[in-house]
């Protein structure tokens, strides 16, 4: 079983890194049918190094390589108003994703009305979740602002329950001389079949599965002079149930979990400053005594400027903070009730980064996280909560490549 | 909650006097610019084109890739230069008033969630200028003083 999985793993990797090859080498975009039919991707690979605890792989006082993504999309344009797209995605991020190519999203997108004036239409398949202001494209690099999102928002533990659903999504969006509104509300199913989605909220080797109702997600974004000032208010519903497994310690417990994301982002010509607030309240219950029931609401906001100081070359700094139970902040009462150290319940933490782009298509960058708090770590790669250490430091390295 | 607002209080107003601050030297500098460079660049589209005129908001969303159709139901197809070509910048700049980096940023958030796609890149103004000639619902730019009467100029308004 095992054996087969690595090996059905290393083949779809292979797979789909070979068809990336004849793409990749023309660089740049692939347009055929007069431009209607597009082929892009990325691949990109990452070292980390932390001073304590591990973060993507075994990288305490150690060197992980566990840290990739390829990502290979193809989009045609049938009419103005219809277009297919889909993306296969391979991504490793230590013990929370093993590099197995799945679908990212695979939707037609159509545009049931269209002026001068704005446009509003329908997506169906499994569509990207809108989540703050960078979720929808988070595995691409070249977006992000930085090699990590900011953790406290964008948890890369439980990505899954939020990268993506299957259902529906409506949007709407109006151009006016003040600036551009749009607003989406999407009804899906998250992905909710794969073990790390699991481990992420009831721990490590569950014998039950998680299931979903259909999760509601809407977004309203709005962008004033030309997309110099960005504002946006997300909010989300999970409502998820736990189903035990045989011999099973857990419960048939509930997971709700409400998030809500304020972002505000000012861009001038050679600066950024972005900052997002997210308040996440959360219901836990009926998973028994061995579990840690009770609702919560969590608080995460982080503030990042970013500079441009050359062409090439762009500097970010960020203080990104995470509380997983704001009426319980330093963990002192979590701590009491579990006998787990209380940092594993918050993380604050100052990141300095560096940007090069050596070309267009070929991006280098390093990354450094001073952190205080365990709080946004995946038990896959800190299976022993005791292990942890509340002080570390991480080290960064990312290599990106797209076309 | 309290706290929540304080918090959102804090970045409205710090972004709110940051934007003061840069829209002041945004505006002076570009005032500086705006005669010469305004009418060196224009937008231009195919001739069979039935607008004369087009609202810069509807112009934004073209280029940004969002709207697809002119408004009398032809599909709308953008032609670009190179980020880094110097007319890219400053039709990017004074006629859509976007900086081109969220240009890009704006297409890649399109491409890699399946939303949308690239504008077609072309090498010159040369072939800028014979593409959008040729191809019909075309749209483009170009320095006034290089157009030529094969492709219509739109005015904003």
């Amino acid at each position: 079983m095992c054996v087969y999985s690595r090996f059905a793993r290393v083949a779809s990797r292979a797979a789909l890194l070979g068809a990336l090859v004849p793409w990749a080498v023309p660089v740049g975009a692939l347009d055929l049918l007069d431009g209607d039919l597009q082929v892009h991707g990325f691949v990109s690979l990452g070292l980390v190094n932390t001073t304590d605890n591990n973060f993507f792989g075994q990288s305490d006082d150690r060197v992980s390589k566990d840290f990739s993504e390829i990502g290979i999309n193809g989009s045609w344009r049938v009419t103005p108003d219809v277009q297919l797209s889909a993306e296969l995605l391979s991504r490793t991020a230590g013990g929370t994703d093993d590099g197995s190519a799945r679908l990212d999203y695979g939707l037609v997108d159509w545009t049931v009305s269209s002026s001068e004036e704005g446009r509003g239409g329908l997506r169906l398949g499994r569509v990207k979740t809108a989540y703050g202001l960078y979720n929808k494209t988070r595995d691409m690099p070249f977006t992000r602002p930085s090699i990590v999102l900011p953790q406290s928002i964008y948890f890369d533990r439980t990505r899954n329950l939020t990268v993506s659903a299957d259902g529906a999504e409506i949007y709407l969006e109006r151009y006016g001389e003040a600036g551009t509104l749009s607003a989406s509300l999407a009804l899906g199913q998250p992905q909710t079949n794969t073990e790390a989605a699991t481990v992420a909220l009831v721990g490590l080797n569950p014998p039950g599965h998680l299931d979903s109702k259909l999760a509601p997600d809407f977004q309203a974004i709005y962008e004033g002079a030309g997309g110099k000032y960005r504002l946006a208010f997300t909010a989300l519903h999970l409502d998820l149930r736990y189903r035990p497994g045989y011999g099973d310690r857990l419960g048939s417990g509930r997971f709700k979990l409400t998030p809500l994301i304020f972002s505000a982002q000012y861009n001038a010509e050679n600066w950024s400053l972005t900052s997002e607030y997210a308040s996440r309240r959360t219901s836990v219950k009926d998973f028994g005594r061995f579990f840690y029931n009770g609702d919560a609401t969590g608080e995460s906001y982080y503030l990042q400027g970013t500079y441009r100081l050359a062409p090439k070359w762009e500097a970010l700094l960020r203080y990104d903070v995470y509380y997983a139970d704001r009426g319980d902040r330093d963990g002192e009462d979590f701590s009491a009730a579990t006998r787990l150290p209380g940092f594993t319940r918050f993380a604050k933490d100052w990141t300095f980064g560096v940007r090069f782009d050596v070309t267009p298509q070929f991006m280098l960058r390093a990354e450094v996280h001073r952190v205080n708090g365990s709080g946004f770590l995946a038990v896959q790669d800190n299976p022993n909560a005791r292990d942890l250490r509340q002080y570390w430091d991480n080290f960064m390295l990312l290599g990106s490549f797209r076309f | 909650m309290i706290e929540k607002l304080i918090a959102i209080k804090f970045v409205t107003s710090l972004s709110r006097s940051l934007l003061g601050g840069a829209l002041a030297s945004v505006l002076l500098v570009g005032n500086a610019h705006s005669q010469t460079v305004e009418s060196a660049m224009v937008a231009i589209a195919h001739p069979a084109t039935a607008e004369e005129a087009i609202p810069r908001a509807s112009l934004r969303a073209i280029f940004g890739m969002l709207l697809q159709k002119w408004p009398a139901d032809t599909p709308v197809k953008v032609f670009v230069l190179r980020d880094d070509a110097p007319e890219h910048a400053t039709f990017s700049k004074s006629i859509l008033q976007v900086f081109p980096h969220q240009l890009r940023m704006a297409w890649d958030r399109q491409v890699f969630s399946g939303q949308g796609q690239y504008p077609e890149q072309v090498n010159s103004t040369q072939e800028m200028l014979s593409r959008v000639a040729s191809t019909p619902g075309a749209i483009g730019y170009a320095r006034a003083s290089e157009v030529d009467k094969n492709v219509r100029v739109l005015k904003i308004r």
